[in-house]
């Protein structure tokens, strides 16, 4: 039987195989070339062993960035401790807090793209702005956002609303008009106003699809995210790889990369676990 | 070709032109134009000078062919579309927007996908008597519970289970949910029921199941219904009078009513089928295969 078949049915076995090969591959293929260089050069430090990488990271969660000080009792703190006060504790509580403030900062579009979606008038005053904002490269705006906001924290945060709230603002217009009008109509009939059908029949009913379109625009919010730390900023996990740049320091840079794409693999796995739970409906239907 | 009267054909004549008892007219529609148009584009006509008293307690079924304004005339009654020209009242007033005087049942996304049945039942009590932030108060969950026990009644005379009531709708069949949009409509107590093609989704057998319950329903509350259909037959089996839409006046001109016809006093097949061939004729235009459009008996 040919394996390129619509109908074919491979067994368990064959589809745990197939997904985890090209993750044994990659491995494997790593750690050979790594291999292979360390041989020739003990001291490289491009493609660093697994040992290397290990130590680099066991660093990084264990003891302070460089540039802190360190306690004068720090031999005897418990290890809860010593992650607590650790680099990597430090950048991703940075990262994170400025993260979730981003996120914050989303809901209202959601608001925004709802209003857009059910009264006529907000969505002639906004759509067309929103249309035009949204094919604005945001990272260009860096550095006007800069200049305009300062090197502090509102000028990153500034970057990602910039950058994906009018993604978001026109997901939310374009569900809330998918929203079929007899479901409407029935609220108007039921005794509902205008508010109570927004709010109570057309926003729950799109919620997890918003929820949704947030969760797949989550990269694009690292993205700016990692843009405005890396260009200006003291700490968080994208300032410690660009700092790490200058040093080739590749030992801690592979590992805070896969740290991070673990961080947001359980975010994306929190948001569906979330919507799953909180809307029961919505995956059935 | 010549044709044969008959005492059937006679008494369907006099119940056509037998003068209705005249009361306050519930909604009125008067010289009501509706057109579509496109910008650059001549408009559309759809409806040309409909003119229509019902009065309360009439069950009225709207029938004619595919995109003649059945539904259009429905949607001028629930206010969700606004004539060209003449206007629509309802007990007396023009209408601005829907309310919840009309019950509604469309054929389609008649329940709300993200309640379960018991909360979309109770839904409209909840949005008029507890409001859209009162929702945690002592009182408030009493009435809540009131509310409930309300619709389960509603829930067993429309003959569903009471396990019914936590599943979602599409955890239901077509006819289980549209049982259920049932409920939801009448438990508000409307004045008049609209309901466009609710059952033409339906398997026959299911489909002849509604029949009975909206009719048995219909004689219980008053409730006036607006009944919209492409099924002649159902048309007459249901109602109290017929109204057939059709374009007399070729396709530009707009549907107008083609029949008016009372069909409250049909006691018997014979007399029912003299009305559903009336009803065919005033309808469908010679040659149109009528199979389709058969329904299955009461």
């Amino acid at each position: 039987m040919s394996i390129l078949q619509i109908h074919a049915q491979p067994s368990r076995t064959t589809v745990w195989i197939l997904s985890w090969f090209l993750f044994a591959t990659g491995v494997a293929s790593y750690f050979w070339v790594s291999r292979g260089r360390h041989l020739d050069n003990p001291d490289d430090r491009v493609m660093p062993t697994l040992r290397q990488m290990s130590q680099a990271f066991s660093d990084a969660t264990l003891k302070p960035a460089e540039d802190d000080e360190v306690a004068a009792d720090a031999g005897q703190q418990s290890l809860l401790m010593k992650i607590r006060k650790s680099m990597l504790w430090k950048d991703t509580m940075a990262t994170g807090r400025r993260f979730l403030i981003s996120m914050g900062l989303l809901f209202p579009a959601v608001l925004l793209g709802l209003h857009m979606g059910m009264f006529p008038y907000v969505g002639s005053f906004f759509l067309r702005f929103v249309l035009f904002f949204d094919k604005i490269v945001a990272l260009s705006l860096l550095p006007i956002l800069f200049i305009a906001f300062g090197i502090d924290e509102l000028a990153k945060v500034m970057l990602i609303v910039v950058g994906v709230a009018p993604t978001i603002v026109l997901d939310a217009f374009n569900l809330t008009r998918s929203v079929p009008k007899e479901q409407i109509v029935k609220g108007f009939t039921l005794g509902a106003g205008d508010f109570s059908v927004t709010y109570r029949i057309v926003l729950k009913q799109i919620w997890p699809r918003v929820l949704n379109s947030i969760r797949l625009n989550l990269k694009a919010v690292m993205l700016f995210l990692f843009a405005g730390e890396m260009i200006a900023s003291q700490d968080g996990l994208a300032y410690r790889i660009a700092l790490l740049r200058r040093h080739m320091g590749m030992d801690t840079i592979i590992p805070y990369v896969l740290w991070v794409a673990l961080l947001l693999f359980l975010v994306d796995f929190g948001m569906r676990t979330l919507n799953r739970k909180l809307h029961p409906w919505f995956q059935e239907a | 070709m010549a044709t044969v009267r008959t005492a059937i054909d006679d008494k369907v004549e006099s119940a056509i032109k037998a003068p209705r008892v005249e009361t306050l007219a519930l909604i009125c529609i008067q010289d009501v134009v509706v057109e579509y148009g496109q910008p650059g584009k001549a408009p559309k006509r759809i409806l040309n000078g409909v003119n229509l008293d019902i009065h309360p307690g009439e069950f009225i079924s709207i029938v004619g062919q595919t995109g003649c304004g059945k539904s259009t005339l429905l949607r001028l009654v629930l206010a969700e579309e606004m004539p060209a020209q003449g206007q629509v009242l309802v007990e007396g007033s023009p209408r601005t927007q829907p309310d919840r005087r009309c019950g509604y049942v469309p054929q389609k996304y008649s329940l709300f996908p993200d309640r379960t049945v018991l909360e979309n039942i109770t839904f409209g009590l909840e949005v008029t008597e507890i409001g859209l932030f009162g929702g945690f108060s002592p009182a408030r969950r009493v009435r809540r519970q009131a509310f409930q026990s309300d619709a389960i009644g509603y829930l067993r005379r429309m003959g569903l289970r009471e396990s019914d009531a936590a599943k979602y709708p599409h955890q239901l069949s077509g006819g289980m949910q549209q049982r259920v949009a049932i409920a939801q409509a009448l438990i508000m107590r409307p004045k008049i029921l609209l309901m466009d093609e609710a059952f033409s989704a339906l398997d026959p057998g299911t489909r002849a199941g509604m029949q009975r319950l909206i009719k048995d329903l219909w004689r219980e509350t008053g409730t006036t219904i607006l009944f919209v259909t492409h099924n002649p037959r159902e048309a007459v089996i249901l109602a109290t009078r017929v109204i057939a839409l059709g374009r007399t006046g070729g396709e530009d001109a707009g549907a107008d009513i083609v029949l008016n016809l009372s069909v409250s006093n049909a006691n018997n097949e014979p007399e029912t089928a003299a009305l559903v061939r009336r009803v065919e004729q005033s309808t469908f235009p010679a040659g149109t295969d009528l199979d389709e459009a058969s329904a299955p008996e009461l």
